[in-house]
């Protein structure tokens, strides 16, 4: 069953469950009464029955408390891939993709929503150069943070992925809950969002993460930059489109961002690519028409990200 | 009744020789005894008939006893002794006059006691036969013409340097014995094997007799307090205290760390039946300076001496920041947690070096280290001048022979700190066995690969619960339940048994698996080494609010394990920071280049500034058994904190410096051991071959003074062959040789 994110978003207008509906006591209401009450009853019942799960769920946990296993999101892959063979092994670190709600902004993406753009090719792909280019311990598969259905896996992954943020719409609870993950010493990178109103989308859910903290200009010097590459000299990297339109911008996006909130030490919590695409460019590293100096750079920017997030 | 049945005191049989003065040999006294028993037995054959065999065989056995005693009787059975002719030795009489001999036990000091006793028995019975010369001595013995309005004034019990005081005079006179009149109570831990050794020559017996009671009924007296000498600022640090009590036992009290009156630490302590108790309590030092602390236990109501219930101790706080170099063979998320902890700490520098790739470093920490752009450092000078040094998941063939040397004399010469993390090249899993570093390790590595990355809980043992590293709260239940409720780390490594001198502190159990060492830590050489078997307390940041700050004290304490003694290239100590009336302060200094290869020929000289205001200087001189040692020593005659800055220079090289504190006290040796110290003096006079005895039994000292092989003696024979015992046995036996034939009806 896909999940209904639409419904998380009512709880944002401050609406509650309707519990509070009177019922009437008349003979001539009974039907209504009736109802009324097998309401209240279902929805009793359906909280009894999640406290319930939630509980054994904890139970469990506390038990068998580990990091969650690979799993697959067939159905909701918009670039499948085969599985590799190591899939399940545990190492330090993987490609963790964040599984978010689009909401009101789910757009194209309809009820699966943007959370999979690229999904699982562009992951395993990048994985496969960080295997390669770095001493990092990973597996070849990515390992999804799924917000809605065990938000409190994200605080055994501590750098994670967004892509499409600019479809974003996060609800308080998850916007609190990667506010208190970036406050433990998480790191979030947000990836392939575009223009003015992707912008304000994304900074819509972003603002209620940190509102008391600005979003800017990483600058070049900023050792985010020169963990293992250095990366003074930055272009933009465009999303597969470009090979259509020959352009290396979509929307209003013409110019590239490197953008980032800072904590109070001076470390990046969140850094944004906004205006670029480093999904695409390794998603289609293997695509000959796709070429090589962008595909160069987000690996290069990927694993300075990376390294920067285990080393700050 | 023993010298009524024996004819002459225990002490005349103690010190005597058994001879036999009969002008027959021996062998004749056996032969005899043979052919007699022979005899009697051919004839209780005679008689079997009337007795069974087993009967007869008792009474011929009981015959042949009573003939073996007459014979013996015969053979004129004598005690060879040697005693001190009278009249012509000089028996020296010491009493002690220190402040401990003023408590009044039974409403009467102990000092008066003495008095009496001197005055009323024991020098009118001694100066009938001996010379007695009377000395009253604290820290040195002083001759007194008598024992009358002595005063208990002396701040100090010195034993050892009385009696070599008098063994020397011994030279001048021929002494006989020593008796000492004393409490015990001796300030300087013992009586040293030099005065034991010179009496032992001169074959001077020394008879003690003890006074006081050998302990309060109801008082707890602080046997000694153990913090350590230095620190870093704010630095949690522990305070072993060892006490014992009287007449209190199951009370609560509260163990307590004061600084300038003010309590900064208390915890409440049940007291054990036992006499003798030990406690562990932790504390804050505090920012940087020398810091003096008064460690012990609050007083209790019906204390009969509340004097000794705190000692004080002092710890030299140093703002110096220490190096750690943190050398990690892969990106982990452990080194980011680390970085981060250790960024809150202002007393440790942290660098870090970084494999991310196969062929590149980051460096972090160490922009002034250019040595480190080429990877780990290959020269010791270089490393040597980090204080600690972490190794983290690197392949053990990643280091030469020489760097894997140089991290063991990290620790072993240079007296660092050493920390080795898990991970999947680390440890067994990174084959470090037999190698160098396996070999400094307090865990025992195992032969296969053991490193896991399934969660695990870990727990405290009894000795992490007690460890100033592992104190998260300063509530020692309160810091047992954080930890019981702390998340599980991310991986571990399977350790194998610690080595002796090895402790253990933390365990690690993933569920369904037996617990296995994770946090041990030991003293290597001159420095420490700990094995940390995971890399994955990072989760306990993550997985906890993010006000939370366990995963940084934890790594934080940890560091200041490693480093807080690690000591420099010019390093002091003097063997007690408190002198409680005590004067004499030895100096040590070790003075080592940047390779912490020993240093010999630098002028080392310590300047010392006094309590007063004004300065010492000493010159300290090299020790000839030990290179790049240098010893001196300092009177300190005033009470005050004292602070001793050591400086070593060799031409025109300076190696650096280092600086101590110390303390002298007055007036406060004497209120511990206020209760006799028995052991103390039945040691003494036993090694001296003298006697030991209370007031009451101490009528017996003069006629057993006399037996003494100083002084001018003669060996005199003492007959026993007619002791009482010896006329009783005879009817004994006889007596029961007829019993036994009138019970079988023989008679």
């Amino acid at each position: 069953m896909q999940p209904d994110f639409s419904a998380t978003t009512d709880y944002e207008d401050g609406n509650t469950p309707d519990n509070t509906t009177p019922c009437h006591s008349s003979r001539q209401n009974m039907f209504i009464e009736h109802s009324c009450y097998s309401d209240r009853h279902t929805r009793n019942m359906r909280f009894r029955i999640a406290t319930l799960a939630v509980l054994l769920a904890c139970g469990f946990s506390a038990l068998y408390a580990f990091q969650a296993h690979f799993r697959q999101y067939t159905g909701e892959e918009e670039n499948p891939a085969p599985v590799p063979s190591d899939a399940d092994e545990r190492t330090e670190w993987t490609f963790a993709r964040l599984r978010y709600p689009s909401g009101r902004y789910a757009g194209y993406s309809s009820e699966v929503g943007s959370w999979p753009t690229d999904f699982p090719k562009a992951d395993r792909q990048f994985l496969a150069g960080v295997r390669r280019l770095t001493r990092i311990h990973t597996r070849s598969a990515e390992q999804v943070i799924d917000l809605v259905g065990d938000p409190n896996e994200i605080f055994n992954w501590p750098w994670v992925y967004a892509v499409e943020v600019g479809h974003w719409d996060l609800t308080e609870a998850q916007c609190k809950l990667l506010r208190e993950y970036l406050a433990r010493g998480g790191f979030l990178m947000v990836d392939d969002f575009h223009g003015t109103f992707e912008w304000e989308v994304f900074t819509q859910s972003m603002s209620r993460i940190f509102p008391d903290r600005q979003i800017v200009e990483i600058p070049d010097a900023d050792p985010i930059f020169h963990t293992v590459y250095d990366l003074e000299t930055r272009v933009q990297v465009p999303g597969l489109q470009y090979l259509y339109s020959g352009r290396v911008y979509e929307k209003d996006g013409k110019v590239p961002h490197w953008r980032g909130i800072y904590d109070d030490d001076g470390r990046v919590m969140v850094a944004m690519c906004f205006n670029q695409d480093d999904g695409d460019a390794w998603e289609h590293a293997d695509n000959p028409q796709y070429e090589t100096k962008y595909t160069s750079q987000a690996y290069r920017l990927g694993i300075n990200y990376v390294i920067y997030s285990m080393t700050h | 009744m023993f010298e009524f049945l024996f004819k002459y005191p225990p002490a005349m049989f103690a010190k005597g020789k058994f001879v036999l003065l009969a002008p027959w040999p021996v062998w004749t006294l056996f032969l005899l005894l043979i052919a007699v028993a022979g005899g009697l037995f051919w004839f209780q054959r005679q008689r079997r008939s009337l007795l069974s065999n087993s009967r007869a065989t008792i009474i011929w056995l009981v015959q042949t006893a009573l003939i073996a005693l007459l014979l013996l009787m015969l053979w004129h059975p004598a005690l060879s002794v040697a005693r001190l002719r009278p009249q012509q030795n000089v028996v020296a009489v010491l009493v002690d006059h220190s402040r401990s001999m003023g408590i009044a036990d039974d409403g009467k000091p102990r000092l008066q006691n003495a008095e009496d006793l001197l005055n009323n028995q024991l020098i009118p019975d001694l100066s009938k036969r001996f010379q007695v010369r009377l000395y009253e001595f604290g820290r040195d013995a002083v001759r007194v013409d008598q024992a009358k309005n002595l005063v208990a004034n002396d701040n100090a019990t010195r034993i050892g340097d009385s009696l070599k005081h008098i063994a020397a005079e011994a030279g001048t006179m021929p002494l006989g014995a020593i008796v000492l009149l004393s409490d015990g109570g001796d300030n300087t831990g013992g009586i040293d094997r030099d005065a034991i050794s010179q009496l032992r020559q001169l074959r001077v017996p020394v008879h003690t007799i003890g006074f006081g009671p050998d302990h309060f009924n109801k008082d707890i007296e602080i046997v000694d307090a153990s913090v350590p000498a230095r620190a870093l600022p704010q630095s949690r640090v522990t305070a072993r205290v060892a006490f014992r009590q009287h007449g209190f036992a199951g009370a609560k009290v509260k163990l307590t760390v004061r600084e300038n009156g003010n309590p900064i630490a208390q915890q409440l302590v049940d007291l054990k039946p036992d006499a003798e108790q030990s406690e562990t309590i932790l504390f804050n030092t505090g920012e940087a300076g020398a810091h003096t602390f008064q460690v012990g236990i609050e007083p209790i109501e019906g204390e009969q001496n509340v004097q000794n219930n705190y000692v004080v101790r002092l710890v030299n706080v140093d703002k110096k920041k220490m190096r750690v170099l943190y050398m990690e063979g892969e990106p982990r998320w452990e080194f980011k947690f680390i970085r981060r902890a250790m960024e809150d700490d202002p007393s440790i520098e942290l660098a870090t070096l970084l494999r991310t790739t196969q062929n590149k470093n980051y460096v972090q920490g160490a922009e002034h280290d250019k040595f480190l752009q080429d990877g780990f450092p290959s020269k010791p000078q270089d490393l040597f001048q980090y204080d600690g040094l972490i190794i983290g998941s690197s392949e053990a063939n990643y280091f030469s022979n020489a760097q894997q040397q140089m991290i063991r004399d990290f620790a072993d010469k240079r007296g660092g700190g050493v920390l080795f993390l898990a991970g999947r090249f680390a440890l067994s899993d990174g084959g470090y066995a037999n190698t160098p570093m396996a070999e400094m390790m307090p865990l025992h590595l195992t032969a296969e690969k053991s490193f896991s990355r399934d969660f695990a809980s870990v727990s405290l043992t009894d000795a992490g619960r007690e460890s100033a590293i592992c104190r998260i709260e300063d509530d020692a239940q309160k810091n047992l339940a954080r930890w019981q409720k702390m998340p599980q780390v991310a991986n571990y490594a399977v350790m194998g048994a610690p080595k002796p001198g090895a402790v253990v502190l933390m365990n690690v159990a993933e569920q369904g698996h037996r617990p296995t060492p994770l946090l041990a830590v030991q003293n290597y050489g001159r420095g420490r080494v700990g094995v940390f078997a995971t890399s994955g307390s990072w989760r306990w940041k993550m997985l906890q609010d993010h006000t939370d700050k366990t995963h940084a004290i934890f790594w934080q304490q940890l560091m200041r394990w490693m480093v807080t003694e690690t000591p420099g290239e010019v390093s002091s100590s003097t063997p007690r920071q408190v002198l409680p009336d005590d004067t004499n302060v030895p100096l040590r200094v070790s003075v080592r280049d940047k390779s912490y290869d020993t240093v010999s020929g630098a002028a080392v000289t310590t300047t010392i500034s006094r309590p007063d205001g004004g300065s010492d200087t000493v010159e300290l001189k090299p020790d000839p058994l030990e290179p790049g040692t240098y010893t001196g020593s300092y009177s300190a005659d005033k009470p005050g904190t004292y602070i001793a800055e050591t400086t070593a220079r060799q031409d025109k090289t300076t190696f650096g410096d280092d600086a101590i504190t110390f303390r002298r006290e007055d007036g406060v040796a004497e209120n511990f051991g206020a209760a006799q110290n028995k052991d103390l003096l039945e040691k003494l006079s036993n090694d001296t071959g003298g006697n030991y005895y209370t007031p009451s039994s101490a009528k017996r000292l003069p006629s057993e003074v006399a037996v003494s092989e100083a002084g001018i003696t003669a060996h005199d024979n003492l007959d026993l062959w007619d002791m009482p015992i010896l006329f009783l046995l005879v009817i004994l036996i006889r007596g029961g040789e007829w019993l036994l034939r009138r019970k079988w009806g023989v008679v």
